[in-house]
């Protein structure tokens, strides 16, 4: 890949890039529409209303496109300015939830209530990518030293470390350590380091499942571990803890090549938690086999793809940078959440984004691809 | 590559570019998630080629293919007016799954907590440990038949996923339960059904197979594609039936029926009902329908299995006859009495039948109406006889005596004297001109010894309880001519009655006018049945004016409503055996005198007083019910009222002991000759009955005489209950 020359022009769009984004919004919708319409219409809290969860999806769907055209007609460099003001305000919005303000739902006390609900993790991802673009940037060469990479490193964790404590959100956690662990792949010219902590940490994970698996009494293990040891063998507790993770794998399974026809899932009907939210993808693959399934990563692939062309092209470092978290963002989320539907890593809660059901990501991440517009808007050729 | 150092950037833009190295980086990044992209995809192709069939399986073994029956919703029974006698509510079964409950750890505690809250005496303790012992049971019926209202509650709480996310393995299976809305009303007309739908005595029987519906079902089946299909077929619920009972006139029936009883309960026989059993029939003559049919004691038709009902029945024993040596049931020894469930249905079974239909005795003197038709009709008698009675009658070898023997007899009577004073020698000597074959005829025109077939279970068959030209002699054709010794059923009776008052049409009795769809659309109109003509409208018109003589000048004066003009037959017959002490006392009338419109039987089965040979426990009913039912039919009085009949209507309404205060008065006005009524036929002593003395020489010798011809093979001898024989509890 390499930077285009073309004659200098500026306010370029990517309509790749938007066309992938409608295609995944639309999509979403309808699988939305298609896993929650049974169990809306069988709540009564919800008046037996099956576009209950459309209706919100759809309403946070134009207000995120409406926000996303607004960030990307501003220029992205008026953002830098807010980038340590976003991990204090991060920081604040995660210790309201405790505050009165803070609302529970599904059993996890995660969310704010300021007028519309919104999940502080949401926020702090975005605001986590602004901050790590502007750290890097400012630290310039000082990234190639020990301190330098070390700060741009760990300087997520005390989010993290809250996102966790707090809101009991690990997957959001390790999302956000992930995006910072990517920027700082992409921003530092080594290998050596990134290789090392790698490998550690997946030795340092294999031998946490090695333990766990052989301590003998379940009972000791606490919530976490016996994640893991579902994890590794499912059918062990198909009617408990292994439910949902194998009413998923039956869902990918049963849909065969290509699938049970759009809306013609059976296990939505009451049988995989969350369908339309964390487990979705299972459904799609159900309704629309492998073929569908594929399809979507694909999808997913080339939006990356889109993002590395506009992040290549960027002007400038802090605009590069910014567009390399967002792809992050979004290529831990997809893999993750289809890591967990098939069973790759232990069940925990990662959305699809721009499928899955959820108004504050998916405003978010409209909202970052704004920024991701208003980088390429800067975009200037030159002529070959 | 254009390093320019800015540290502090804050405010100046950072025109660093995107170097190439980061490119490169990126590049890598790029192909590391290409490659998570392709290890996920193929775990995704592996998961459907090595478990693809395995999962398919599971996933449509886990559907609920078994088929769900949906109930159908049995018809209604409603009265002629529309109200409901008996309907279908919708009723909620609460289910516990163990499984769902027990798959989340604060399942059980919060679903059992709510569940608690919200059922007052739900059992908690035992529900949570069949939950624990039985942790893959998936149905169990924890409780049973709730109401809406009782279960809105319960569902509000599980709706509210956001408050209570952890209520788990509860819901509620549907079905239909059987509600009587009036409880007692039209008990023994209506009959009960149980939870299989499956109606017992009157028209849940009878009519069962029409108030049933079809079940429908939900069922899934694997289509082509090997998905799941679901199809529901829709249950069709149950035909109404609307009958011809009046809930007004019913209820105007069983009031009076409930008054006679408290006013003679616990009489003569300690702590028993006001009789064994008292019936009344309302009938249009004109049309065979019934417009009320009640008895007491009667039962709640929502608890027939209540034994409280049972108190001051009298005891039956095994062979479902009443036993005469054992003691009324009271509230004390009702747990002694009813030593075990075989008990306790035996005597349930008694109080279930309808005494209407199923009861058989021996009618008495509202016999002799239709002696004389058969006399009049065949033209064995002109009508212009005179007949002289003397106090007895010799036949064969017995003496018969009329009811007045002390006094010497009637003296001579014309048909209609001896119809009013209901003289025994006369309808003897009229039995004498008619004849016994033509008297056995006449007896099966009126269809005595034969089923009414009316729309009701449970109606009992008479055919060996009547007397054949095998078995008729000389004294039975006598004593038949008064109505003793042969038996016959309450419907019977009013519906050859009704032929007699009519014109002569016998029209089938029948409860049901109209069989309607759940939607309100008619299935089917039963009009009236004209059988046969019993007699000639010429016979009709003279034995109406006998019946109204009964009325104007003879034993049935008190059975007179104030105001109107009616007529009828009253009737005492002794029962078996023939101990002078037990008695059937009854009036059969109609109303209005010149136009018959209704017709009305009231009998009184062993009224529950020392002196039972009195058909004004009979017409005292009558004269109650046809002072209220008479205006609501929209009959007008004819006749003026005195003073002291004035007072008593105005007075009707605010108390019932008024009422029945000045009724006593009017009767010590009245005269003493009613007071032995009709002959108790037979048996000599007539007139005797106050008498407490010693029986004397004679009545010693006339019972000798008497009682055999009549205990022949039609009664039964050993209890002379009112024979029930060969019911017939089949809907037909």
């Amino acid at each position: 890949m390499v930077r285009n020359r073309f004659e200098k022009t500026k306010g370029y769009v990517d309509y790749t890039l938007v066309f992938i984004i409608l295609l995944l919004l639309g999509f979403g919708l309808i699988m939305v529409y298609s896993t929650s319409s049974y169990s809306a219409s069988m709540s009564s809290t919800l008046h037996n209303n099956p576009a209950f969860y459309l209706n919100k999806q759809a309403f946070a769907t134009v207000f995120g496109l409406g926000a996303m055209a607004v960030v990307a007609l501003f220029p992205y460099h008026f953002w830098r300015r807010f980038a340590g003001a976003g991990y204090v305000v991060s920081v604040v919005l995660i210790l309201l939830v405790l505050t009165p303000l803070g609302y529970e739902a599904n059993g996890a006390r995660r969310w704010l209530n300021l007028g519309i609900s919104v999940q502080p993790a949401e926020i702090a991802k975005l605001a986590m990518i602004l901050f790590l673009a502007n750290l890097v940037c400012q630290l310039g060469n000082k990234i190639r030293t020990r301190n330098g990479f070390l700060l741009v490193l760990l300087s997520p964790a005390p989010i993290c470390l809250m996102v966790w404590g707090i809101t009991q959100n690990l997957s959001s956690a390790i999302i956000i350590f992930m995006i910072g662990y990517i920027m700082l792949f992409v921003a530092s010219p080594e290998y050596r380091r990134f290789i090392l902590i790698t490998v550690a940490a997946i030795a340092l994970a294999a031998l946490v499942v090695v333990i766990i698996v052989h301590l003998a009494d379940s009972g000791t293990l606490g919530y976490r571990g016996q994640r893991i040891r579902t994890w590794i063998d499912p059918e062990a507790d198909a009617t408990g803890k292994g439910f949902q993770t194998l009413q998923a794998l039956y869902a990918i399974g049963s849909g065969g090549v290509f699938g049970k026809g759009i809306g013609q899932s059976t296990q939505k009907l009451g049988f995989l938690p969350e369908a339309q939210n964390d487990m979705i993808f299972s459904i799609i693959c159900e309704e629309l086999g492998l073929f569908g399934g594929i399809c979507i990563i694909i999808l997913f692939l080339l939006m990356l793809w889109r993002l590395m062309i506009i992040a290549n092209n960027a002007p400038d470092e802090f605009g590069g940078l910014l567009v390399v978290g967002v792809m992050g963002h979004i290529a831990v989320q997809v893999i993750l959440n289809v890591a967990v539907v098939t069973n790759v890593i232990p069940n925990t809660g990662i959305s699809l984004p721009f499928i899955s059901y959820g108004g504050s990501s998916v405003m978010f991440l409209l909202i970052e691809m704004g920024l991701v517009f208003s980088v390429a808007r800067s975009i200037t050729f030159t002529e070959d | 590559m254009n390093f320019s150092k800015e540290v502090f950037p804050m405010n100046r833009p950072n025109n660093r570019p995107f170097n190439k190295k980061m490119q490169e980086k990126l590049v890598v990044l790029f192909l590391l998630v290409l490659l998570a992209f392709v290890g996920l995809s193929i775990k995704l192709i592996s998961i459907t080629r090595d478990n693809g069939e395995r999962y398919k399986k599971q996933v449509l073994s886990q559907q609920q293919y078994e088929s769900t029956i949906i109930p159908y919703k049995r018809g209604d029974i409603l009265d002629s007016k529309g109200n409901k006698l008996a309907t279908s509510e919708k009723v909620y079964n609460l289910i516990i799954d163990s499984k769902l409950m027990l798959r989340k750890e604060e399942s059980l505690d919060a679903t059992m907590s709510a569940l608690s809250s919200c059922f007052p005496g739900f059992p908690e303790s035992e529900i949570r440990s069949y939950v624990n012992n039985n942790p893959a049971s998936q149905y169990y019926v924890a409780l049973k038949q709730l109401t809406y209202d009782d279960i809105a509650g319960f569902i509000d709480l599980q709706n509210d996923t956001a408050n209570n996310p952890d209520i788990a393995g509860v819901w509620f299976e549907e079905e239909y339960k059987r509600v009587y809305p009036n409880n007692t009303l039209a008990c023994d007309v209506i009959g009960f059904t149980g939870k299989d739908n499956v109606g017992s005595y009157g028209l849940e029987q009878f009519y069962n197979d029409t108030l049933n519906g079809t079940n429908g079902r939900e069922y899934g089946y694997l289509s082509e594609g090997e998905t799941l299909e679901r199809t529901v077929v829709s249950p069709v619920d149950g035909y109404n039936i609307v009958t011809t009972i009046d809930g007004n006139i019913q209820q105007i029936i069983e009031k009076y029926l409930y008054e006679f009883n408290e006013q003679y309960k616990n009489g003569a026989r300690p702590g028993g009902n006001g009789a064994n059993n008292v019936g009344c029939i309302i009938m249009d003559v004109n049309s065979g329908e019934i417009l009320g049919m009640g008895s007491y004691p009667n039962y709640n038709l929502n608890d027939p299995r209540n034994t409280d009902a049972l108190i001051g029945s009298r005891y039956v024993n095994d062979k479902g006859l009443i036993e005469y040596e054992a003691n009324c049931i009271t509230e004390e020894n009702k747990a002694e009495l009813l030593t075990d469930d075989a008990v306790t249905y035996q005597q349930l079974n008694y109080l279930w039948k309808n005494f209407c239909i199923t009861n058989t005795y021996e009618p008495g003197s509202v016999a002799k109406p239709f002696t004389v038709a058969a006399g009049l009709e065949s033209g064995k008698m002109s009508g212009n006889e005179y007949y002289t009675c003397n106090g007895q009658l010799h036949v064969a070898d017995h003496d018969i005596k009329c009811h007045n023997y002390k006094i010497g007899g009637d003296g001579t009577l014309s048909v209609q004297e001896a119809i009013e004073q209901s003289c025994n020698v006369a309808l003897m000597l009229m039995g004498r001109q008619i004849g016994k074959t033509t008297f056995l005829e006449y007896q099966e025109k009126f269809n005595f010894g034969y089923k009414t077939n009316i729309d009701l279970s449970g109606e009992s068959r008479t055919a060996t309880l009547v007397f054949n030209s095998n078995n008729m002699g000389e004294t039975e054709l006598a004593t038949s001519t008064f109505g003793q010794g042969y038996n016959v059923t309450m419907i019977q009776m009013i519906t050859a009655f009704s032929s007699l008052v009519n014109g002569g049409y016998y029209y089938e009795p029948h409860v049901v006018k109209r069989i309607t769809a759940a939607d309100g659309s008619t299935v089917r109109n039963i009009s009236p049945r004209v059988l046969k003509q019993t007699v000639s409208a010429a016979t009709s018109a003279k034995i109406i004016q006998y019946c109204n003589g009964v009325v104007v000048n003879g034993t049935g004066k008190t059975a007179r409503p104030a105001g109107y003009a009616i007529g009828g037959k009253t009737g005492t017959a002794e029962t078996v055996p023939r101990d002078k002490k037990n008695y059937v006392v009854s009036f059969m009338g109609y109303a209005p005198a010149d136009n018959p419109q209704i017709a009305i039987y009231v009998v009184v089965d062993r009224p529950n007083v020392v002196f039972q040979d009195d058909a004004k426990y009979a017409t005292r009913i009558v004269r109650s019910i046809l002072t209220e039912v008479l205006p609501y039919l929209n009959i007008y009085m004819t006749e003026e009222l005195s003073d002291k009949e004035r007072e008593e209507l105005d007075n009707l309404d605010i108390t019932i002991k008024s009422s029945n205060m000045s009724e006593e008065e009017e009767e010590g006005e009245g005269e003493e000759t009613e007071n032995g009524e009709d002959g108790e036929v037979i048996n000599a002593n007539g007139g005797d009955i106050t008498s407490s003395t010693a029986p004397t020489a004679e009545e010693m010798q006339s019972d000798d005489v008497l009682t055999a011809p009549l205990t022949g093979t039609l009664l039964n001898t050993e209890t002379g209950a009112p024979l029930v024989e060969d019911t017939d509890n089949g809907p037909e």
